[in-house]
């Protein structure tokens, strides 16, 4: 090894150093040759804690504040936000609408997620075109999307109202949209299923085309059944994988706001209203910023404890 | 695969009735995104017309001439609309400001976090750190942070800085919200280059950062890709924090096309094709990175 490493360019060592030495980056050089990881990490950690620690102390401070609409002032109000916490039959609706949302959605889109990605994974012909084609919703704007099923789910002109008409599933009296509202949560939902349900497809397809098959192999010999060796066998397998996919969808499916904000705005009444979309129309539509900063916090503490029990009860590691 | 290599005649009955049945599946996936970008070469009484139509209607570029081209609507109404009527504030249909505000913030975020979250996924997966652990969990943690709790205090914090409606402002705000992704993403990468090829070099006498270098230029350019589409998309496509912390001088797509909605039904078609006109290039970019997709989308949980 006599050449320059061509991975560093060692040979112009010298002549580099004495550059660093000469340029007002000399010690910034010494500081970052140092071994010490924190000149490293800590740029990023002052971004992160610019944008997202000073909003949560600011959300605490606020918490003990309302603005007051006859003097146009933010005045101290004490526990009396905390105190209007546990009287908001409204925050109560909320958590159930965000509780049947983040469920309904889960189940339906592992679920579907799953069947999918073993049909993918069956062989089935130019299997990689399928597979393009399924990722791309995932990519399309959730506002975007929403808009399209704004449009698809018209209670006069919509193709997906027509269709469910067609096959009888609901009447024009009580459309997807619009009507008394029965429908509206599956209305929100059915954006999300069509945007999400890819991601499980794509995890739980590597996942499987990841799996060892010897063992598979060991039951085909031993005569099990294509369900018994997918129940007792690949679906154990893939464990951490739908570990891991549930995990990232739980944690997004507390902060949809999107669908909701485009197609029902809530409504009608408080019928589809979720956590995120109840605390932004707090502190952005009737300007209680104390309170709303209140909910921010609620939703906060949420995630974070549903998160970090999931990542414990599955074990879920990094 | 060797699978696919078989001719259709040695193609098992079997594998015929997956093919369809995935092609069945995959098309109904992608059947609303087809009728969307139909819908933005159609008049609007072919927009509104119950079922839609794959074919024969007289395709029309004019939601395009108005939305990219910047052309009166009220030329094209008769044609598109059948009616007289003007749209409401013609002019705000033309996108190519919503387009541009969000190419300059998405191209903005995405350098700004690759250029912080490299050295420190660096650090990550090379240094021994104290606590490492907790700090990765919370590095994650930041991901979990629903925006709309951060919504309002930042918009006051904005209010404060004077950085509502400005690129800096939100090009901040995307970079901190990227960041997570791109930390542990580019850290899974790292973590697949030996360590001993740094201590190598530094043997032969590189420093730490002629270290970091090499190892940079030579083994993580899919890795800097991969991390560099999904900070551009999330960028691109992020929605709620766009919509608070801009009032109309600088607007996203994202909120462009929310705004959209509150007019009369004859818009659709500008909506159309302002969503594909957005879509497209995405498309593009994240079939570029399919590889790499899901320990993109998993934060390097899963390769």
């Amino acid at each position: 090894m006599t050449n320059a490493d061509p991975m560093t360019g060692i040979e112009r060592r010298a002549g580099r150093e004495a550059v660093l030495r000469r340029s007002p980056f000399w010690a910034l050089g010494r500081v970052i040759n140092s071994e010490r990881p924190w000149p490293w990490i800590a740029p990023v950690v002052i971004l992160l804690l610019g944008i997202g620690l000073y909003p949560f102390i600011y959300n605490i401070r606020n918490s003990f504040r309302e603005f007051n609409p006859m003097t146009g002032n933010v005045e101290p109000v004490g526990l009396e936000n905390w105190r209007r916490l546990l009287q908001d039959d409204r925050l109560h609706g909320a958590f159930l609408t965000s509780a049947k949302y983040v469920l309904a959605a889960l189940v339906i889109e592992f679920v579907l997620g799953l069947a999918i990605a073993v049909l993918l994974n069956s062989g089935p012909a130019i299997s990689g075109l399928w597979q393009s084609l399924m990722i791309l919703p995932m990519v399309v704007p959730p506002t975007v999307a929403a808009v399209m099923f704004r449009v698809l789910e018209n209670p006069d002109y919509g193709a997906l109202q027509w269709l469910l008409e067609g096959v009888g599933l609901i009447d024009k009296q009580e459309p997807l949209l619009g009507g008394t509202g029965r429908y509206a949560m599956a209305a929100v939902l059915i954006p999300e299923i069509w945007q999400w349900t890819p991601f499980f497809v794509l995890i739980l397809l590597a996942g499987l085309k990841a799996l060892p098959q010897d063992p598979l192999e060991a039951a085909q010999v031993d005569g099990a059944g294509a369900w018994r060796q997918f129940w007792d066998i690949t679906l154990p397998m893939l464990r951490p994988m739908i570990a891991v996919a549930v995990l990232f969808r739980l944690v997004d499916l507390l902060k949809v706001f999107d669908y909701i904000f485009v197609l029902t705005s809530g409504g009608p009444g408080t019928r589809t209203e979720v956590l995120s979309f109840y605390a932004y129309q707090r502190s952005f539509v009737t300007i209680e910023w104390g309170y709303g900063s209140v909910l921010g916090i609620v939703i906060l503490v949420l995630a974070i404890v549903l998160a970090n029990v999931y990542v414990r009860v599955f074990k879920v590691a990094w | 695969m060797a699978r696919q290599t078989k001719s259709w005649r040695q193609l098992h009955q079997g594998t015929i009735v997956k093919t369809l049945l995935a092609a069945v599946v995959s098309l109904i996936f992608f059947a609303p995104i087809l009728w969307w970008m139909l819908a933005s070469i159609k008049p609007t009484p072919e927009i509104l017309r119950s079922p839609p139509r794959l074919l024969g209607f007289d395709p029309t570029l004019n939601w395009f001439r108005v939305v990219l081209g910047n052309a009166d609507p009220t030329r094209f109404n008769i044609e598109t609309t059948g009616s007289v009527g003007r749209g409401s504030g013609g002019s705000t249909f033309y996108s190519i400001p919503y387009l541009r505000d969000s190419m300059i913030i998405a191209v903005g975020s995405t350098l700004l976090v690759l250029l912080l979250a490299t050295p420190a996924a660096y650090a990550l997966s090379r240094f021994t750190i104290r606590r490492s652990k907790d700090l990765t969990l919370w590095i994650l943690s930041q991901r979990m942070l629903p925006p709309v709790v951060v919504a309002f205090p930042l918009f006051m914090m904005f209010r404060d800085f004077g950085l509502i409606d400005t690129y800096r402002g939100m090009i901040l705000v995307h970079a901190a919200i990227n960041a997570p992704l791109a930390i542990l993403l580019l850290r899974s990468f790292f973590d697949e280059v030996p360590r001993e090829l740094d201590e190598a070099a530094m043997i032969d006498g590189a420093t730490r950062f002629g270290a970091f270098r090499g190892v940079l230029l030579h083994y993580l350019r899919g890795g800097l890709a991969a991390t560099a589409v999904l900070s551009f998309i999330f960028s691109w496509n992020e929605f709620l924090l766009s919509l608070v912390l801009t009032t109309g001088i600088v607007r996203t797509v994202p909120v462009a096309s929310s705004t959209f909605t509150t007019a009369f039904a004859t818009e659709w078609g500008y909506m159309a094709a302002l969503g594909t006109a957005s879509m497209i290039p995405i498309f593009i970019f994240i079939l570029l990175v399919q590889r790499h997709l899901v320990r993109g989308l998993t934060l390097g949980a899963l390769k």
